[in-house]
């Protein structure tokens, strides 16, 4: 999942570690979640939606397709 | 599941029971080691009492472990299950088939105490290899 975590991030001149101390969790998986190598929970994505002021779907881009009966709609 | 703790917070309240009782672990292994061997114990029960003292802090720090589990983040909870899970099933792995082995009478005695370190080792090098290559989710 493409997200806009670091760019966020970068903008508001935190580090890796400053954003984890905010989130309460560890810095690798503030990485993680940048490098896309870790997709939060629901919960964790609402807390970074929350923290920058955003909906979850402008931080995060859903790249999945949507299934065929949903896409009919 | 939800986080309980903050990681700071959980790291912290593992590394404060765990540290203490590695300590103690090797404070028992060696004074009970000594005791059994220069005091030549003869009652079964005074001996394992002492072999099952010797385990506790091991068994203590397991617990500790499972506790941190539940308390960190949801990224190092899914990291160190997969390590958990992977020394897990290498150790089991080894024990049958050393187990096998040894009842179709091709390998001799292996001490079991070499299956603690064995997974503890795995579940080290699970851990790592899941940080520098592994695509957590």
């Amino acid at each position: 999942m493409k997200n806009q975590l670091r760019l966020l991030r970068t903008e508001r001149g935190w580090s890796q570690a400053a954003l984890a101390e905010r989130l309460g969790v560890s810095r690798q998986s503030v990485n993680a979640i940048e490098t896309g190598k870790y997709d939060p929970s629901l919960p964790l994505a609402f807390a970074i939606a929350r923290l920058f002021e955003l909906k979850i779907e402008e931080i995060f881009e859903d790249e999945t397709e949507a299934p065929d009966a949903l896409a009919a709609e | 599941m939800s986080q309980r703790y903050e990681f700071k917070e959980a790291r912290r309240r593992y590394n404060r029971i765990a540290g203490p009782l590695m300590a103690a672990y090797a404070v028992l292994c060696l004074s009970g080691s000594a005791l059994w061997a220069f005091f030549d114990v003869e009652f079964k029960l005074v001996s394992a009492i002492l072999a099952l003292t010797i385990c506790l802090p091991i068994v203590a720090v397991l617990l500790a472990k499972l506790r941190y589990f539940e308390e960190t983040d949801e990224y190092t909870r899914l990291r160190q299950l997969r390590a958990f899970a992977r020394a897990g099933a290498v150790t089991v792995s080894a024990v049958f088939i050393v187990g096998f082995l040894q009842l179709f009478e091709l390998v001799g005695q292996v001490p079991v105490f070499l299956f603690g370190p064995l997974f503890f080792l795995v579940y080290g090098l699970a851990t790592c290899t899941d940080r520098w290559f592994g695509k957590a989710a």
